[in-house]
């Protein structure tokens, strides 16, 4: 794919995204109905499970890249893995710093090192070692490979995170979309969350394609200056 | 690619409309209390949700401001390559 057709994927995803963002916005603060048990707090809600779904994604995207660069050995694998995790690295900390600013209302706590927690926070120090990993050795080829094999061993820890709360005993409140028994939210507030994670995916591929194009063209300058 | 820097900055310009769009629902938060006006104050839950919304949102920016310098090494490196 050339660089004006993504230049040109990442416009379209970019205005959409921020129309969506802006249409999170006035659902979230003009429109929804107020949480009768948790009050005003529970908007958190509208961008911290946005947050935590883009960043599974990205560690997903990491992973099936990180994999099939270790098949192919083609280094736009390499490339878009990165970029993911830069990505989800970014939505994780939003998820991360998002959940205690509920939690120190809802639960009177910043933060308890219950499994759900405790779980996510060790997906960010995952990443935080891919990145570590790739610039540990002096052999770029070797970091990457690296790299690769952290990225995909950490995507382990996401289906974790997903059943801790059912599993274990977790003060975090249960799956309210991806329920067995379905959907156990408002329509209402089904609907802005839904928005909420058009509008971040949105945002999240317009990112994505801008950040891995520079990188292409990063590794290819590096190429001819070498 | 200076169009692709346009871009950007206007991606910039966005982002300031991002953020005043952040600010807004935290007046609009504040005059919406059940006390009568000119005695309403900020519940500490209030600002939680505008802190929340607000870290999301800065944090998004850094990562595009982030890609933005990188995009002008690349291009800086790439103008001194056709120079030479």
């Amino acid at each position: 794919m050339n660089r004006s057709r993504m230049k040109k994927i990442s416009i379209a995803f970019g205005i959409l995204g921020v129309a969506a963002i802006l249409l999170l916005h006035y659902m979230v603060f003009f429109w929804v109905p107020t949480e009768s048990s948790m009050g005003i707090v529970q908007r958190i809600f509208y961008i911290h499970v946005p947050s935590w779904w883009v960043a599974f994604i990205s560690f997903g995207v990491v992973a099936l890249c990180s994999g099939v660069y270790l098949w192919l050995g083609d280094d736009r694998l390499d490339a878009a893995a990165v970029t993911a995790a830069e990505g989800g690295m970014i939505f994780t900390t939003i998820g991360l710093l998002t959940g205690p600013l509920w939690g120190k209302i809802a639960w009177g706590a910043w933060w308890t090192w219950e499994p759900r927690l405790t779980l996510a926070l060790l997906l960010w120090f995952i990443y935080l070692g891919y990145f570590l990993v790739r610039r540990s050795t002096l052999n770029l080829e070797r970091g990457k490979r690296l790299a690769a094999v952290v990225g995909i061993i950490g995507v382990l820890d996401i289906p974790l995170i997903h059943v801790s709360v059912s599993w274990l005993r977790s003060l975090h409140p249960e799956a309210v979309v991806l329920n067995p028994d379905g959907p156990t939210l408002d329509g209402s507030m089904l609907a802005t969350l839904l928005v909420g994670l058009l509008a971040y995916s949105l945002i999240f591929v317009c990112l994505f394609t801008v950040r891995y194009s520079t990188e292409l063209v990063d590794r290819a300058t590096q190429m001819q200056d070498v | 690619m200076i169009d692709f820097m346009k871009y950007l900055r206007l991606n910039r310009i966005g982002l300031v409309c991002l953020i005043i769009v952040v600010c807004c629902p935290a007046v609009a938060l504040a005059q919406s209390g059940e006390a009568p006006l000119g005695s309403q104050t900020l519940g500490r839950a209030y600002w939680h949700v505008f802190v929340a919304y607000a870290i999301a949102w800065l944090l998004v920016a850094c990562w595009l401001a982030s890609i933005s310098r990188r995009l002008g090494r690349v291009e800086g490196r790439v103008d001194d390559s056709v120079d030479d």
